[in-house]
């Protein structure tokens, strides 16, 4: 039973597992909105899932994960056209568990103002805390969020990084809880890295982090993108883990931002135009079972 | 002879082996292991080097480590020959042996508490939190009474292995839900080991404890 759910979400694509964590013949059970889903691989290699309960939910295999919709698509999976090139490595990192919502994981992937006291000496240094303005838009047609000229001071931005660079970044917001950033190749300057974080939630406040990495490198093995990824990721996980209320207030003046969160405030707005409440403070009575809220 | 570490960052255990290293300012050569989501402990190529798949596994010449007991006992006892990290004297070095075994015994619950917080690892312990508390609350006590002997560390005035052990375990606690706010000698101790020259961070350690 999925009727609960607002259309925002329940309508959307989710991840649900990595491709490689689902071997043909191989069943296996998922958390997902608070759903038991299960998802298997017949021996042809296809991948189907359904709610535990009964009904088939629809499902696609991309981007080296599986995803799934519990409602009636509302849109294709959103594309991500780095896929095509066929000179880029993908290294996909598994899954994290985090006790937070999962929008702030993406809200939190969208700062950069963190980068130089959580991430000290890779993705910045405290010498050079300065978020330099950058645009922000909510672009109709695709229904994603973008924050586009964005620079950051970054020792060290990637596994390739021989020395610091000024990275410029594009970030977008592909889905409620799926978010992707393009950042300047240290490899290649005229072309840019991708790397995304794909979120299950599992729970109002309990969350699966998905992150793969879309790289132009080829002098790092792929334990080492997926390592660097992994050292960055667990750093975000503290700071996400003592955020309080794990639930994202979409209120306006429940937290207050500054000029850097112009992303994070056009992603609230955005989520509250389409009216998504799972992983909300405002969604805690529609869901029941999040706890931690003051 | 050049020492070789098969490491994971997130791994407790790499990471006591890590500061071991860090401590004797011993250079040595990562090797990284795909050991979530990979599952490369499982390979046969691993577990040529690890029969259990325990990781990390320590390289030096013909010596192959993968228990990390070993691995701590033996960086102490070929390089460091002022013998202060595992003391020669038969008291302090029972004393710290017996300090180690507990770190990476019973304090060990720490770590499959972690892992199930992080990555739902199966533990063969029934209730990891449950244990992780309690062994924490041992390690205060043994904190504690070393401070009334007027002790800082583990086994004594001075850190030995016994202390790069234990740490991990209390200074990642909070990856897994405990602050150790009631642990105020614990607290105490994790700042003196990071204040010790050559010690490493790993991400999960936090910045003030």
């Amino acid at each position: 039973m999925t009727r609960d759910l607002e259309p925002a979400v329940r309508d959307a694509w989710h991840v649900l597992c990595r491709s490689a964590d689902l071997a043909p013949g191989a069943a296996t059970r998922l958390r997902l909105l608070s759903r038991d889903v299960e998802v298997a691989r017949n021996a042809a290699g296809t991948v189907s899932a359904r709610l535990l309960d009964g009904e088939a939910v629809a499902t696609r295999e991309a981007y080296g994960h599986v995803f799934a919709c519990l409602g009636t698509p509302a849109a294709p999976l959103f594309d991500i056209a780095e896929f095509a090139e066929d000179d880029r490595r993908l290294a996909t990192c598994g899954a994290v568990r985090v006790r937070a919502s999962g929008l702030r994981l993406v809200e939190n992937f969208l700062d950069m103002a963190h980068f130089p006291f959580v991430h000290t000496d890779l993705l910045g240094v405290e010498e050079r805390p300065e978020v330099p303005r950058y645009d922000i838009e909510i672009r109709r047609d695709v229904d994603e969020v973008w924050a586009t000229n964005c620079r950051f001071w970054q020792p060290r931005a990637a596994a390739s990084s021989a020395e610091g660079q000024m990275s410029e970044y594009l970030y977008r917001v592909a889905g409620p809880f799926a978010v992707m950033l393009y950042k300047t190749c240290p490899a290649d300057p005229s072309r840019f890295d991708v790397i995304g974080l794909l979120i299950r939630p599992a729970e109002p406040d309990l969350s699966y982090a998905y992150a793969f990495v879309l790289v132009l490198d080829e002098a790092s093995s792929e334990t080492a993108i997926v390592h660097f990824q992994q050292t960055i990721f667990l750093q975000d996980r503290i700071v996400l883990e003592n955020q309080r209320p794990r639930l994202l207030p979409l209120a306006p003046n429940a937290e207050t931002p500054t000029r850097a969160d112009m992303s994070s405030v056009a992603y609230r707005r955005w989520l509250k135009e389409k009216g998504v409440r799972y992983g909300t403070v405002e969604g805690l009575a529609g869901h029941g079972e999040a706890e931690g809220v003051p | 002879m050049s020492l070789v570490l098969h490491d994971w960052e997130l791994s407790a255990d790499a990471y006591r082996a890590r500061l071991a290293l860090g401590m004797l300012d011993l250079p040595y050569t990562k090797v990284p292991v795909d050991v979530v989501p990979g599952r490369e402990t499982d390979t046969p190529a691993f577990r040529a080097l690890s029969p259990t798949g325990a990781m990390p596994v320590l390289v030096e010449g013909d010596l192959v480590l993968s228990e990390i007991g070993a691995i701590l006992i033996h960086l102490a006892e070929r390089h460091d020959p002022a013998g202060t990290w595992l003391p020669r004297e038969p008291a302090r070095r029972a004393r710290c042996l017996d300090r180690l075994l507990f770190a990476l015994g019973s304090l060990r619950a720490c770590d499959a508490a972690r892992d199930a917080a992080l990555f739902e690892t199966p533990s063969r312990i029934a209730d990891p939190l449950a244990e992780a508390r309690a062994a924490l609350r041992v390690l205060e006590s043994l904190l504690a009474r070393r401070a009334l002997a007027g002790e800082a560390f583990l086994a004594g005035e001075e850190p030995t292995i016994a202390d790069l052990a234990a740490f991990p375990a209390a200074a990642l606690a909070v990856d897994w839900g405990e602050d150790l706010a009631l642990l105020p000698k614990t607290r105490l101790w994790t700042r003196r080991v990071r204040a010790l020259p050559g010690f490493t961070t790993m991400p999960g350690v936090p910045e003030f404890l």
